[in-house]
């Protein structure tokens, strides 16, 4: 463990990446704690520039609304988006990952079969479709993303249950009468862990920017803040009034840098030797 | 006794001398955005508006309307109505020829109404007064109505009765005529080519029977269908017209203080659009009438017309925009007062239960008006969540009144006979449309007023029923009055004479002409 | 060789059965058809109205029916017809095809060129601030949201620069013929390309870079090296070489995803692609069209992968033709 964070740590860009997500996690968490007024409160008159009114000092937007505001809630959804999403999106892979790699055979032809029916078809398009077809809201939309973002991790997974299958401890489980799921939980999936966090830390960025792009399409959640939404709708005054999206779009590059970098900073440390796939 | 009611050339050479203050240019292509692209161009079968908007200017109707509403010649150059007000008869332009050289006559047109009948909702409750069409000659036609039918001599124009070519269509399966994707008109522009997700291109109809029209050579109609990148294609000079609603509200004021551009809000006289919520008096809570009139205390509208409007439009007074006949502001009024709307909650006894509410998908201003809303709403002590559906799942909530609150806007046609009235009858309540009271109201007095306004004469008589029932609608809050919309139409300059009727660029390009 | 062709083949026009017949379903599913869009658009209807468009449509048939006949048309290479659009959906999706693959495949060769540039100076320095730097700068285009960099774009080079258009394929009424138009059209594309391109810029140059690293640990390297060859030749002739390998399957999977998931380029820039004309397809409910972009994409991505996969195992023997 130690050595582990030894490794992160001397990897510069997993430590900013770790600054920068750990920043993020506290505004989403106590953000609204701290600054309670609500972003949807037209508060001000409109496009108010930045630092000009100290009681909105990052401006306001086309209907007065607290830019501010709207970050500090927006960490919260926009992460919330990318973690929950990642995790479901986790709890189908793994297990349809684990159950094929280590039965193999047919019941590994019918899981990669299904896979690759979920990954042929482009992901953003699926995306959409599902987002339209359940309407969106904040749980159609983690379900879409979690959909589209489970292909990889099954495929992941498969191939470090393929390999570590074969390994010795595991042969000896089989030997001493294990049962399949306690292999597969004990023996097998804590050793293939590794890459998983690598992936599951690109894949939250990758949610965060789906969900930004799903609002740009009008596909958000309209009763929640995110700073896909709030990217979305500056987009059409960014001539007049470049803060209403400039901020969350910073917000979104950062956070989505922060994961990367620590996706990156995690594969070096945890597992010189498998530094591929990273998607 | 047939009385004279306007005398075609008078009128029409008085246009012209308005139009003249210049020479037109002769020549020269126009770029305008249209948006989104149309799923068809064959008007009487596709009847969206951006269809209304590039077809209009390649099929032609009986009539035109001024900014006023006057009726002027189009196919029509005079007609006449008997005393008891139930003859029209058209006499016919003579030499008008459809874009493949065949003439136009009054088979034509009786054929057209036979057909719109059947393809079109919307002429089909034009005509329901009409009991007989008949053409005496080739240049005549009469109409002959059941009884007195007050706006009978709006429903020519363009969009609402475009004249098909017989000679194709008749006998034929209109739905799969080849025709429908080159359409034939009689219009000044001939249909060219259309690329789809990119341009529609129209040129001039050489034989245009209104001598030295059309002005341009040619119009592109360019699909963009970003709204941002629509003004910045205006902005760089690849296009040079944006009809209303190309771009979004909070964009307006920008793109017309670029250099070289004019704007204006006239051209939408005859739709007069009018926005709205439905109020679904069917939900126990909203039945109660303190209810919705607190919903009208609470919206602050002058602030939606001045930030998400920019300024453009009218506090709605009433059901009657004010652009369109019998319209009356002598009734009771609702400010922006969010104490009274607080007092009149308490009053009806609302405990907080959940309403619903669904802006119109129709891009950036509609959603920020549906937060507004919301947040007025929120403010006097609704609890309110937000319904986001996409355009069909809208249309679906709407039609199976599926709904609390629901934003729309609806054009008025000029008449509260044909644009008004089918909104708040309870005859109109029929599940299934999108465009006639989903409310659900009912009130057998409001009936009454808008049968009798609509086949009464004279037009004092009729103001006064039409008086009568704006009060009491007023009075009950049937559904949320909104705003009386305005869609700028943004355009260089030197584009000159383009919106010089009711319905604006949808049949302006007959006039226009471009200064080098 | 060849049996393990026909395998994938069999498979994959499985894979596009399933996706038909489940597509055709879930399209169903939203709110909402294509005759209610209409009626809507209409700007006025009544239940006859909708009842005629649904007949037109075919709707009014039972679904079982409605997806008989349209796995019918599938299987004898008929997409069907688009009512809303008035046209076949095949004519429909070949209308767009050109555009898309253009801007996909040049999307792609500029992303590959500067991931793999990228990817190896970053393995040549991998641990220290340098690579971090490479990393980042690569990052940026991939963390920014896609339509905020294609409208930044479009202000500097359309707006303050004025050196590109900003919308469309070509010049629309300039008639080039030619060089022209071949430039004309190449200047309409360099956003939407670069934009693109730059996305996927980042994830070829992480590729890239671990692929690097791994190779350089292999044995034929150190050989390379024990026999005193020049690190530059060793770089380019052994590790790049090898290292392309997992690059270029990446790339297979990719570029078929480009092009149904280019819908937020094509819509910003107005290039007339598929994924616009998927996009548009679903808000209109145009169900026939919707599952006809789905059916081309899935299949190109199907055949993207087999070929890769082709290349892959022809260039490296030691992978088995064994599925």
């Amino acid at each position: 463990m130690m050595k582990f964070w030894k490794r992160m740590l001397r990897h510069p860009g997993g430590v900013i990446g770790l600054i920068i997500v750990l920043i993020a996690i506290f505004i989403a968490l106590f953000g609204p704690t701290l600054f309670p007024n609500s972003p949807w409160r037209m508060v001000q008159r409109p496009f108010v520039p930045p630092f000009v009114n100290p009681r909105v000092t990052l401006g306001t937007d086309a209907l007065g609304r607290d830019v501010f505001a709207g970050l500090i809630y927006g960490a919260r959804v926009s992460l919330l988006v990318g973690m929950v999403s990642t995790i479901v999106a986790l709890t189908i892979g793994v297990p349809v990952g684990a159950i094929a790699g280590y039965f193999g055979g047919k019941v590994d032809d019918l899981m990669m079969r299904l896979t690759e029916f979920f990954q042929v078809i482009p992901s953003i398009a699926l995306a959409i479709v599902l987002v339209a077809i359940l309407q969106p809201s904040i749980y159609s939309i983690v379900a879409a993303i979690a959909i589209v973002s489970w292909p990889p991790v099954a495929r992941l997974v498969r191939g470090e249950v393929l390999s570590l299958r074969t390994r010795e401890y595991v042969q000896a489980a089989v030997v001493t009468g294990q049962s399949n799921s306690w292999i597969i939980w004990r023996e097998i999936l804590p050793n293939a862990l590794s890459p998983v966090i690598v992936l599951a830390s690109l894949m939250v960025a990758n949610a965060i920017l789906l969900e930004s792009s799903l609002s740009f399409l009008g596909l958000g959640d309209p009763n929640l803040m995110s700073w896909g939404y709030m990217v979305g709708a500056g987009r059409t005054v960014i001539r007049q009034a470049w803060w209403i999206t400039v901020f969350p779009g910073i917000a979104i590059l950062l956070s989505v840098l922060g994961m990367n970098l620590i996706g990156e900073g995690l594969n070096d440390a945890l597992n010189p030797r498998l530094a591929k796939d990273s998607r | 006794m047939l009385k004279k009611l306007m005398v075609a050339m008078a009128l029409s050479a008085s246009v012209s001398t308005m139009a003249l203050a210049q020479t037109p240019k002769e020549g020269g292509v126009v770029n305008a955005v249209i948006q989104p692209e149309p799923p068809g161009l064959f008007l009487p079968m596709v009847q969206n508006g951006p269809t209304q908007m590039v077809s209009g200017n390649i099929f032609e109707g009986l009539l035109r309307y001024s900014k006023k509403l006057e009726p002027q010649p189009g196919l029509a150059e005079s007609w006449t109505v008997s005393d008891d007000a139930k003859t029209y008869t058209f006499k016919l332009k003579q030499g008008v020829t459809w874009h493949d050289g065949k003439p136009f006559t009054s088979a034509d047109v009786l054929f057209s109404v036979n057909m719109l009948k059947e393809t079109s909702a919307r002429a089909r409750t034009n005509m329901v007064q009409v009991d007989k069409v008949e053409a005496p000659d080739d240049f005549t036609v009469v109409f002959t109505l059941k009884q007195p039918f007050g706006p009978f001599m709006g429903i020519f124009e363009v969009g609402s009765l475009p004249m098909v070519p017989k000679h194709l269509y008749d006998g034929t399966d209109w739905k799969t005529n080849p025709n429908n994707n080159a359409p034939i008109g009689t219009g000044p522009f001939m249909f060219k080519e259309w690329k789809k997700g990119s341009y529609i291109r129209m040129v001039k109809n050489p034989n245009y029977h209104e001598k030295g029209l059309p002005h341009l050579d040619e119009v592109y109609w360019q699909v963009i269908p970003d709204a941002a990148a629509r003004s910045v294609a205006y902005e760089t000079g690849k296009v040079d017209v944006l009809p209303g609603g190309s771009i979004e509200n909070f964009d307006v004021p920008r793109v017309s203080k670029l250099a070289n551009t004019c704007v204006t809000g006239e051209g939408w006289e005859f739709f007069s659009p009018m926005a709205w919520m439905w109020i679904n008096n069917r939900n126990p809570i909203l039945a109660n009438k303190k209810v919705r009139q607190a919903i009208m205390f609470a919206l602050d509208r002058e602030f939606a017309r001045d930030v998400i409007w920019n300024g453009l439009g009218k506090v709605a007074t009433g059901p009657s925009s004010s652009a369109i006949k019998f319209y009356t502001d002598d009734v009771p009024k609702y400010p922006y007062d969010p104490e009274k709307a607080k007092a009149l909650l308490k009053e009806a006894g609302y405990k907080g239960e959940k309403i619903r509410i669904m802006p119109l998908p129709y891009g950036e201003t509609w959603q920020r008006w549906g937060e507004a809303v919301k947040q007025n709403l929120t403010d006097v002590g609704f609890n309110i969540e937000t319904i986001a559906t996409d355009v069909p799942g809208s249309n679906q909530k709407n039609m199976e009144w599926d709904f609390d609150l629901s934003f729309t806007y609806l054009y008025q046609y000029g008449d509260p006979a044909l644009g008004v009235g089918r909104n708040y009858v309870s005859s109109a309540i029929v599940k299934g449309q999108l465009f006639n009271n989903l409310e659900g109201y009912s009130n057998p007095e409001v009936d009454k007023l808008f049968a009798d306004g609509a086949v009464a004469t004279p037009d004092s008589k009729r103001k006064e029923l039409y008086d009568k029932a704006q009060k009491i609608l007023v009075e009950d809050v049937p559904v949320a009055w909104l705003l009386e919309l305005q869609f700028p139409t943004i355009m260089k300059c030197n584009v000159k004479n383009l919106i010089t009727t009711g319905i604006g660029v949808n049949d302006g390009f007959r006039d226009a002409w471009i200064d080098k | 060789m060849l049996s393990f062709v026909a395998q994938r083949i069999v498979k994959g026009v499985f894979v596009l059965l399933a996706i038909v017949v489940l597509n055709f379903f879930l399209i169903r599913l939203a709110p909402g058809d294509p005759a209610m869009v209409m009626a809507g658009e209409a700007g006025a209807s009544d239940p006859q109205f909708v009842q005629q468009l649904r007949e037109k449509f075919g709707l009014d048939k039972p679904l079982p029916e409605q997806l008989g006949i349209y796995v019918k048309g599938i299987v004898t290479g008929d997409l069907g017809y688009s009512f809303r659009q008035e046209a076949p959906v095949s004519r429909l999706i070949l209308d767009r095809l050109p555009a898309t693959l253009l801007l996909t495949l040049t999307a792609f060769a500029i992303s590959l060129m500067l991931g793999i540039t990228f990817g190896t100076l970053a393995a040549r320095f991998a641990g220290t601030w340098a690579d971090t730097a490479i990393t980042v700068l690569a990052l940026l285009f991939y963390a920014t949201p896609i339509f905020w960099v294609a409208l930044m774009a479009i202000l500097l080079f359309s707006v303050y620069l004025g050196w590109l258009p900003s919308f469309g394929y070509e010049t629309v009424g300039a008639n080039y013929t030619g060089w022209q138009h071949a430039l004309d059209v190449g200047a309409h594309l360099a956003m939407p390309a670069l934009t693109i391109g730059l996305f996927f810029m980042a994830t070829y140059t992480r590729m890239t870079r671990a692929s690097m690293l791994e190779v350089k640990r292999l044995d034929f390297v150190k050989t390379a090296r024990a026999k005193g060859l020049r690190d530059n030749i060793i770089q380019r002739r052994h590790v790049l070489r090898n290292a392309l390998l997992p690059v270029v399957t990446l790339a297979g999977v990719h570029s078929g995803t480009l092009i149904g998931g280019a819908v937020l380029t094509e819509t910003v820039f107005a290039w007339p692609g598929i994924g616009r004309l998927m996009y548009e397809a679903l808000l209109q409910r145009d169900y026939n069209l919707l599952l006809g972009v789905f059916v081309v994409c899935s299949a190109m991505v199907l055949i993207f992968n087999l070929v890769t996969d082709l290349v892959y195992r022809l260039v490296d023997p030691r992978i088995e033709f064994a599925s």
